[in-house]
């Protein structure tokens, strides 16, 4: 039997490899693609199981698009995400730089980066509460202190002009931890001798920083530079918890409308069609990413 | 000997058969409750399944923000708890999901279990009944009262024991207090958009507003009393100086920087850790009638798949009376008025600090049916968010209050159009 596949598979050595990723694909098809691909199908229904759903092609999108409140959502979340990747990413990499500039065998590295690390560790509501009650009018450390230093200090979160600022440097505190870790062993991956002979030839920092660092750190950049765009444009929970959304629709990002739509008017036909509109515009932004990047053959 | 074998047989069968027949009805009972609420159910649960060998029942308790949704998709999935809550202002939304307890698959769940109406307070029995169908056994009546810094009254010179009822009386109150260096009012819990809006619908509904006319063809608040209204709240944070936009009145009535403070039921065990000498009062008379704003929850059976058996429901039926007689608990402990009127007049409750403290002011504004319930209407979600969202741009100053209401009243109008 055992020799019969054995020489089964020897003649098909295609069908070997389907077999070794087939646990895989089978958990990736229930537990991801399937969802999908139902999400997208609800998206064309009047969704209602109960009384039964009734098939209206495209018009939960024409619905989406007539929407000024959806609009609203969108360019939020576009501005919540040009504030908060470039925050992400640049804190990471400073930290990355610093950790590794250092070096590791020096006293209280360790306990630096685990500092740094931590708050990745705390749930989004933990960020959320700590947050919010940094930021509080009456009590919040941080509002007391600005308002000690400056004589005008605006109440950040609920004023239309900086909740979503708030909330982006609040995620960056929160994830940038992460992103420190990644770029800081593609930073170790640099061989020492390429510093030794630039700086031997003569170049400075900042042209070490820009020919060598850059260059060859651009692989960890990209992963960083991925998981922080499919954040940034997923955020909810902070905002829910922080906000609401609010002052009045300031800051109510895509995810977070999806939400309202879906779990709390129970229009999930809509909602999902709005889940379909985020996943394209993140599978454009990713792929926008990685051209820019110039590391199609790194995916590849 | 063959025959032997078929007694032993039957014998087991018997046997394991009578094993079954005892095995008690295990009921599931989902709700939304949190804190103190929650730990309140789970004591009249625990008493429930202390007392009844022949069902038991799970009980399983959080969030809310998703309670509905969850309910929606457990029915929907065909895997809902036997029991579970929903507040009076869902039941337009709900009931496809819930079970019409006077018309269910197994017949009139409430004669069967001798449910008497008249125990229960009659505007939350009667709001448990839609397109002729009765949904709901009410548990309660919960809202907002006006909580007050005794010691800090003392201090500007105000009676601790006559806290203002009158809008005269509440405007020399809160310069009294303001003018010591106080915070004077916060009219909106945590100020969160939906406390805002709620107390907005205060002032409107207390000047004899309504929202929306009697078909929710078109909103009705966009008028002078809806602007007053609006108004009224922006200049409590603004230009009247009782509070600031963005605070937090929670925490600056335990920190006892406030003098008076808005908030509901529920705020009951937080004011006691607080340590403040504090009172609790119904909702002053602002303009006109005293309405406050408040909710009631009600226990249901939701939507049960097709097959399921009389001895479940009645099961079910069971425990929603048992939690009704022994209400008096929650009320207790959890802080909202219970709707059976038996249980209103426990002994127990009556003595206890909680009723004697705030209790009995939340039912007298429940007995003359000044508990004012929100909107009823199967988009009031989305309403309530179209006019939140306005009503905070108006506190925080960003807008003027007739650009909030004309936002408002557009979308809202744009909402029941189906647009």
């Amino acid at each position: 039997m055992f020799r019969r596949l054995g020489r089964f598979l020897y003649r098909h050595q295609g069908l070997e490899g389907i077999l070794y990723v087939l646990p895989f694909l089978g958990l990736w098809g229930v537990f991801l693609a399937w969802p999908v691909g139902y999400g997208i199908y609800i998206s064309l229904f009047d969704w209602n199981p109960l009384k039964g759903s009734r098939f209206v092609g495209l018009a939960n999108y024409i619905e989406l698009f007539h929407e000024e409140r959806f609009w609203n959502a969108f360019a939020n979340t576009f501005k919540f995400a040009g504030m908060t990747i470039p925050l992400i990413i640049g804190l990471g990499f400073v930290f990355a730089l610093m950790i590794w500039g250092w070096g590791r065998s020096r006293r209280g590295t360790v306990l630096v980066q685990s500092i740094l690390f931590f708050p990745y560790l705390l749930t989004v509501s933990i960020v959320a509460i700590i947050w919010k009650w940094l930021l509080d009018r009456d009590f919040g450390l941080i509002q007391h202190t600005l308002s000690r230093i400056f004589p005008s200090v605006p109440v950040f979160l609920t004023d239309p002009a900086w909740a979503l600022p708030a909330i982006a440097f609040a995620t960056a505190w929160w994830l940038a931890g992460y992103r420190m870790v990644v770029l800081q062993a593609g930073l170790e991956e640099i061989p020492r001798e390429l510093f030794e002979s630039a700086a031997i030839d003569g170049a400075r920092s900042h042209h070490q920083f820009v020919h060598i660092i850059l260059p060859l750190i651009k692989p960890s950049l990209l992963f960083t530079l991925v998981l922080t765009v499919i954040s940034a444009f997923r955020t909810f929970g902070q905002v829910l918890m922080m906000t609401e959304g609010g002052p009045g629709r300031s800051s109510e990002v895509l995810a977070l409308y999806l939400y309202w739509v879906g779990f709390d008017y129970f229009q999930v036909g809509k909602a999902a069609a709005s889940g379909v509109v985020l996943l394209v515009l993140i599978l454009i932004l990713t792929l926008i990413g990685v051209r820019l990047l110039g590391l199609k053959s790194e995916l590849q | 000997m063959r025959r032997w074998w078929i007694l032993a047989v039957l014998g087991v069968a018997l046997l394991g058969l009578q094993v079954w027949a005892a095995e008690p009805i295990k009921l599931t009972f989902q709700t939304l409750f949190h804190e103190a609420d929650a730990q309140a159910m789970e004591q009249i649960i625990n008493m429930f399944n202390e007392t009844h060998d022949d069902i038991q029942v799970e009980l399983i308790q959080g969030g809310w923000t998703q309670y509905y949704a969850q309910f929606r998709l457990s029915v929907i999935s065909g895997n809902p708890p036997q029991l579970g809550v929903c507040h009076t202002n869902k039941l337009v939304e709900m009931a496809d999901y819930l079970t019409p307890l006077d018309a269910s698959s197994v017949g009139n769940l409430l004669e069967m279990s001798d449910i008497d109406p008249d125990n229960y307070v009659a505007a939350n029995w009667a709001a448990g009944e839609l397109g002729g169908y009765h949904y709901l056994i009410p548990l309660d009546t919960h809202g907002w009262g006006l909580w007050y810094n005794k010691d800090l009254f003392a201090e500007v010179g105000l009676d601790p024991e006559n806290p203002p009822q009158t809008l005269e009386e509440f405007i020399d109150a809160c310069e009294k207090i303001k003018a010591a260096g106080y915070y004077a009012f916060h009219p909106a819990e945590d100020a969160a958009p939906r406390k805002l809006r709620r107390i907005w619908y205060v002032f409107f509904w207390q000047m004899g507003g309504e929202l929306f006319d009697k078909d929710y063809a078109h909103a009705t608040f966009n008028n002078p009393k809806g602007l007053l209204a609006l108004q009224f709240l922006v200049d409590i944070f603004n230009d009247f100086g009782w509070n600031k936009p963005g605070t937090n009145g929670y925490s600056q009535f335990a920190a006892g920087e406030l003098g008076m403070l808005v908030a509901g039921n529920w705020y009951y065990g937080t004011a006691v850790k607080s340590g403040i000498n504090w009172g609790y009062a119904p909702m002053p008379n602002f303009f006109g009638t005293p309405y406050t704003w408040g909710n009631s929850h009600q226990l249901v059976i939701p939507l049960q798949p097709a097959g399921t058996s009389q001895q479940v429901y009645m099961a079910a039926m069971e425990v929603l009376k048992f939690i009704s007689e022994h209400s008096h608990i929650w009320t207790m402990y959890g802080g909202h008025i219970t709707a059976y009127k038996p249980e209103a007049e426990n002994p127990e409750l009556l003595a206890s600090e909680y009723w004697t403290r705030s209790g009995q002011w939340l039912n007298e504004m429940a007995q003359e049916g000044l508990v004012h319930f929100p909107i009823n209407h199967p988009k009031g979600s989305e309403l309530e968010h179209a006019i939140q969202a306005q009503i905070e741009l108006a506190v925080t100053g960003e807008i003027s209050p007739q650009e909030a209401l004309d936002r408002a009243e557009e979308e809202c109008n744009r909402i029941l159009a189906g647009g």
